[in-house]
């Protein structure tokens, strides 16, 4: 059957005369696995609007795993650094705005005022209040 | 009349308020799942009014807070501390950023929420209102003040909401550090000369009281059945809370060389003094591990003081609001041009 229709048909050269009838947009596609935890990247979709990206979305990226919800966001829309000429994590070192570059320092202090056990006791509990 | 005005008016408790009880029951059914509400999902007026009450006087904190910490950058010891002094100040305006934002969302605009803290319309943590005459203070706020901030703040991180549960689990990683920093510094100074020590303990003695009454009034009945802790906003008493501080800060305290004392203060924060020329303080006779219910007791704070500080009436309440608003007037060419009222072009959006 298809291939009486196609028999039909004059065979065509050169550049296709059709324009695409619309440019699909790349859309980056973020998913939640779990209500409450933050949203993944999952990957792109092409798509003409937003509509249309959301409903792809659904389709390729919250059917192969348990999925709770979804953004997508033009691809034009998202800024972004560099990797190279635009270091975010500065050189330096930064030990001094963080807890634990303060960690080894506490830790030979404290045992001046209490023993090694006490002080063990003392950090393990400190992990566990997020201190 | 402004929007924003018109906002705020429809933004207050109103118990009077008939809410679908259907909708109510399933509300209170995820809640008690531990599902957490999002910006877009339904609530209850009073929650939503409750939720931003929170999330605003913790905005607020934040950036008072902040206050009378920087004003000791420039004068920091060494350069250790004066780099973590900055980081920690700009950590704190940080947080009342994403913390105003949480606010933004329940329906509050910003612009209003920084007028409504100028003008004393809202609040700030109470704690903020005590001076930091010494360095050691400084050391003494990120130990003893950053570690009840952990402390409350964890217990809210297992609340209900989920734009603010989220927020205080990035926050509590950076308090992690002002806390880690501040015990760096106040175990320096007790391991220093005897002068040290002396004002380890002198600034101990000014911010004890003040971190007791961090996590507020002594329960009552009525607020630990509240519909607040049934949402999940507040998941802990004021009194357990502050149970767990003591257990924990007493003993750490006391092997420093500490001592807790109960004192009697100026007007201006400062403890008093006796005719005599001594201070008027004595060492907490309840400081001690009970071996029956494992707590450490002590000596409840001055609550008439907490009080009539809370009312305007403390040591630093007027230079606080007086700086917080100094730095809104200051500001406002930098907000006019960032929204594109100063004839320079808008931004992006
Ligand atoms: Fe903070
Ligand atoms: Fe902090």
């Amino acid at each position: 059957m298809v291939s009486r229709i196609r028999e039909q048909f004059e065979a065509s050269e050169g550049e296709l005369a059709t324009p695409a009838e619309a440019d699909p947009k790349p859309y980056e596609v973020f998913i939640q696995l779990t209500r409450g935890q933050p949203h993944t990247h999952a990957g792109t979709v092409d798509a003409v609007d937003d509509q249309m990206a959301l409903e792809y979305a659904r389709k390729h990226y919250g059917r192969d795993q348990e999925c709770v919800h979804m953004w997508v966001v033009p691809r034009e829309a998202i800024m972004s650094t560099g990797y190279d000429d635009d270091l975010i994590w500065p050189l330096t070192d930064q030990g001094y705005r963080l807890a634990r570059g303060y960690a080894a320092d506490v830790r030979r202090k404290w045992e001046r005022f209490r023993s090694v056990k006490d002080v063990d006791q003392y950090q393990a509990e400190d992990i566990k209040e997020t201190f | 009349m402004s929007a924003g005005e018109t906002t705020t008016e429809e933004l207050k408790l109103d118990w009077g308020i008939q809410e679908d009880p259907d909708r109510l029951a399933e509300f209170q059914r995820r809640i008690d799942a531990r599902e957490l509400v999002e910006v877009d999902d339904w609530m209850p007026h009073n929650y939503r009014v409750g939720m931003l009450r929170v999330a605003e006087h913790h905005a607020n904190s934040e950036i008072v807070g902040a206050l009378p910490e920087g004003e000791w950058i420039t004068r920091a010891p060494s350069l250790l501390r004066k780099l973590a002094l900055i980081a920690k100040v700009q950590d704190e305006v940080g947080h009342g950023q994403m913390l105003y934002h949480v606010c933004q969302d329940l329906g509050k605009p910003r612009d209003q929420m920084l007028r409504d803290l100028c003008t004393g319309k809202t609040r700030y943590h109470n704690v903020f209102n005590y001076p930091a005459p010494t360095w050691a203070d400084v050391a003494m706020i990120q130990w003893l003040v950053d570690g009840a901030a952990i402390l409350n703040q964890k217990s809210l991180a297992e609340g209900s909401y989920g734009p603010y549960v989220r927020t205080m689990k990035r926050i509590n990683m950076e308090e992690a550090f002002h806390f880690k920093s501040g015990e760096d510094m106040v175990l320096t100074l007790m391991s220093g000369t005897k002068r040290q020590k002396q004002m380890g303990q002198e600034a101990f003695d000014r911010w004890w009281s003040p971190c007791l009454m961090f996590f507020g009034p002594p329960d009552k009945e009525s607020t630990k059945t509240g519909p607040f802790m049934q949402w999940r906003i507040k998941t802990a008493t004021n009194d357990t809370l502050r149970e767990k501080y003591v257990d924990r800060f007493a003993p750490a305290a006391l092997a420093l060389g500490l001592k807790i004392h109960v004192a009697n203060k100026n007007p201006d924060g400062l403890i008093a003094t006796k005719p005599d020329g001594t201070l008027d303080m004595i060492e907490d006779p309840l400081i001690r591990l009970d071996d029956k219910t494992g707590h450490w007791g002590f000596t409840q704070p001055d609550w008439e003081e907490f009080y009539r500080v809370i009312g305007g009436d403390g040591p630093c309440n007027k230079q606080r609001v007086a700086l917080r608003r100094f730095s809104y007037e200051q500001g406002q060419w930098g907000r006019k041009a960032g929204l594109g009222c100063a004839g320079l072009p808008p931004t992006r959006n």
